[in-house]
């Protein structure tokens, strides 16, 4: 009897060790594998406030990288362990602090704001080089930005509504074809985008949208769709049909009842394909260059690499800046909506 | 509030026939139950009359008018679904009042009636809560007070105790009859627990198989059950039904034989008897004691008898006999039923002289 008892302690003990164990494993397995991921980053974030023209100070990149790295994984750690959204604010304020006096001590010196002079200066490349490049019409920044915007923005807004719309008709009406449709959906897929850049571009060139933003527009608002439409339909199907026919007989007209009661319960989908589809028209090069002859518009893909051709060999810091620049709106998009990103997976899963 | 009529209702899927020729009538601030097993068609008679499904054929009526085309919204049905069918992104007030989205009322009046109608049920406590935060009977009265709250026409009830505990259950029953009372709302209850329907209901629709096999009160349905399906669908422990045949006036189960009246030869009857009337006696048929079942107050024991296996019903909370005792069987001969060996039909005015 009694060694029974002590057998099951002994048990929970081992088992709550090995728990343990494997948690531990597991945080320095990713914690390794995520910094020749992660180092980049820094670098080019150091490299944007600290080089100038000519080359890059590798003292000053480790010194800062030493500061940052060990900054940011202190801060994992803590979110890990700290459950309280209080309390680990206060944790990212203390290390941010931190980080900042440990950087002005060791590079203090070297960080400098001048590679963003792109920001407040319209004629960059003039600057640079004495004359316009580029075929002399390279823009402004804030004309790139805003155009890259109006890309990711509008395509996604096209994306999201036709995947959601069609996504929930997929679900719930039977007609003739839907599974060979929902298969073709699927082979849609297999064919990589960049195969069909020329039948693309004549297309566009026929309906002479050659060398306008609807082009982009149109053509990745197409590409994704078959995947979103895929998605939604996984979310519209763990929809339950009763909550449906309930709101029906409460008085709710079909649409009132995809309004007030299915919409709701696929917000995790529609904001994930949110998110994917405004950075992949935020992130979009091939499509946007191969639609326009000369240069028609400008978006900030084509305005970082009209940049880094430009300077090359010259100016890393400008192209690092540039590239700081043009990554801070997806990076903060994911960052605010990773949590419904994650839920992408069971949604999807029962597509 | 309403009167329903149902005319050779029948709705199909291609092959598949889910309820066909359907033909009742519901009175005002009736209570009736549809019984039936699983896949009898019960939620499809449901999802008719609340306008979810159209009929493939016949007419539904409400108050006389023909209501086949009008949309589920207008019909002005609450429903409870078997699955509750809360809106999970939806506190419970918000639940409860949803309906009233859709009719004009300002919010005031809204949440002063989703108040009495959550005090009626009994959640008011729980108003602000989300459906995830409930427990399977709070849900229950959620969905009930929201197919309350607009004063339907008709109520309809698909399996709502079917999730609850057994004590749950027991209050429940009796709080939906009360609240049906107060509220006068015609009422139609699915289950497939007889004791549910028994106790609950005014009338019963017995289904099987997508037909209606009979529609009684509970009390006729246990004492002149039209089929043997009813027969061995109602009532607990199910009825014995013994195959034979009429002979000379004598009904011909095996080597036995039994004196009776009333019917003229057939070639194959089944013989019914309740095994809570089949009692032990010093007189009647001799049988051995194969099965003791004690169900709390009472013992179900299984017999091996010239009829076949034979079950009854003892209420004692002991056993009085154990296995291979011989008993003598004895009932009361006028509660024996007959039934058709064909078709399965009760024959009327047969009665048995005696039994042993
Ligand atoms: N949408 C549908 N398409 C095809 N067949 C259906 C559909 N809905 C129901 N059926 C069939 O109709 C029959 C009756 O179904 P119904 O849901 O009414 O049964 P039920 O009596 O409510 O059963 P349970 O007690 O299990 O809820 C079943 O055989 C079912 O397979
Ligand atoms: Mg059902």
């Amino acid at each position: 009897m009694t060694a029974a008892v002590q057998d099951w302690q002994s048990i929970a003990r081992r088992s709550t060790r090995l728990r343990k164990i494997n948690f531990v494993l597991l945080i320095g397995f990713l914690t390794i594998v995520s910094i020749p991921v992660l180092l980049p980053f820094f670098w080019v974030v150091v490299i944007s406030f600290s080089a100038r023209t000519g080359g890059v100070e590798s003292a000053v990149l480790w010194k800062a990288c030493s500061i940052l790295v060990p900054a940011v994984f202190a801060y994992g750690g803590f979110h890990l362990a700290v459950k309280s959204v209080r309390r680990r604010l206060i944790a990212a304020g203390a290390l941010i602090a931190a980080s900042t006096a440990g950087l002005y001590l060791t590079v203090g010196d070297d960080l400098h704001l001048h590679n963003y002079r792109f920001l407040v200066n319209p004629n960059l490349v003039e600057e640079l080089r004495g004359a316009a490049t580029a075929g002399g019409q390279f823009p402004w920044v804030w004309v790139a930005f805003i155009n890259s915007l109006v890309v990711a923005a509008i395509s996604t807004l096209f994306k999201v509504t036709i995947a959601t719309l069609s996504g929930y008709y997929l679900s719930r009406f039977a007609f003739r074809g839907r599974s060979s449709f929902l298969q073709g959906l699927l082979i849609l897929e297999v064919f990589h985008p960049w195969m069909l850049t020329i039948p693309i571009f004549l297309v566009i060139f026929w309906i002479g949208l050659l060398n306008t933003l609807a082009g982009p527009i149109l053509v990745l608002t197409v590409l994704d769709l078959p995947f979103f439409i895929f998605i939604m339909k996984g979310f519209f199907d763990a929809v339950p049909w009763d909550i449906e026919m309930s709101a029906m007989t409460d008085g709710a007209t079909r649409r009132q009842a995809f309004r007030y009661v299915v919409l709701p319960q696929v917000r995790a989908g529609i904001i994930a394909i949110s998110v994917l589809g405004f950075i992949k028209g935020w992130e979009e090069y091939v499509f946007v260059t191969a639609l326009r002859t000369g240069n028609s518009y400008w978006v900030m893909s084509t305005y970082l690499y009209y940049v880094a051709d430009d300077v090359m060999g010259v100016d890393y810091g400008l192209v690092a800046a540039v590239s700081v620049f043009y990554m801070a709106p997806s990076l903060l998009l994911y960052l605010f909506l990773q949590r419904h990103l994650t839920q992408l997976t069971f949604g999807g899963i029962k597509g | 509030m309403a009167r329903i009529e149902l005319v050779g209702v029948a709705k199909r899927w291609g092959n598949t026939v889910a309820v066909e020729d359907m033909r009742t009538e519901l009175e005002d601030r009736e209570f009736v139950a549809i019984l039936g097993p699983s896949g009898c068609g019960k939620s499809t008679t449901l999802f008719l009359l609340a306008g979810i499904y159209a009929p493939t054929e016949g007419e539904i009526r409400f108050d006389g008018v023909r209501v086949n085309e009008v949309e589920p919204k207008d019909r002005n049905v609450g429903i409870v679904f078997q699955s509750y069918a809360l809106y999970p992104n939806m506190t419970v007030e918000q639940n409860i009042m949803f309906p009233l989205r859709f009719v004009s009322m300002e919010a005031t009046e809204a949440q002063k009636q989703a108040r009495e109608i959550a005090e009626l049920v009994q959640i008011e406590k729980l108003l602000e809560r989300r459906p995830g935060q409930l427990s399977g009977g709070q849900q229950q009265r959620v969905a009930l007070a929201r197919a309350l709250i607009k004063k339907p026409n008709l109520l309809l009830l698909d399996e709502p105790l079917s999730n609850l505990d057994a004590t749950l259950r027991l209050s429940m029953r009796s709080e939906i009859r009360r609240i049906q009372r107060e509220l006068g709302v015609t009422t139609i209850l699915v289950t497939h627990d007889q004791v549910e329907a028994t106790t609950m209901a005014d009338r019963i629709i017995c289904m099987n198989d997508g037909r209606i096999e009979q529609i009684d009160t509970p009390e006729n349905l246990y004492r002149r059950p039209n089929t043997t399906f009813v027969a061995s669908f109602v009532g607990s422990p199910p009825i014995n039904l013994v195959a034979g045949s009429i002979r000379e006036s004598r009904f011909v189960a095996g080597e036995r034989s039994f004196p009776l009246s009333g019917i003229t030869e057939t070639a194959e009857v089944w013989m019914g008897l309740r095994p809570e009337l089949l009692a032990v006696a010093d007189e009647g048929l001799p049988a051995t004691v194969a099965t003791i079942e004690p169900m709390g107050r009472e013992i179900l024991y299984g017999a091996d008898s010239p009829l076949g296996f034979l079950r009854f019903l003892e209420a004692a909370p002991l056993p009085r006999f154990s296995f291979g005792d011989k008993v003598r069987l004895a009932t009361v001969v006028e509660n024996v039923l007959f039934f058709d060996g064909t078709d399965g039909g009760r024959i009327d005015g047969a009665s048995l002289n005696e039994f042993s």
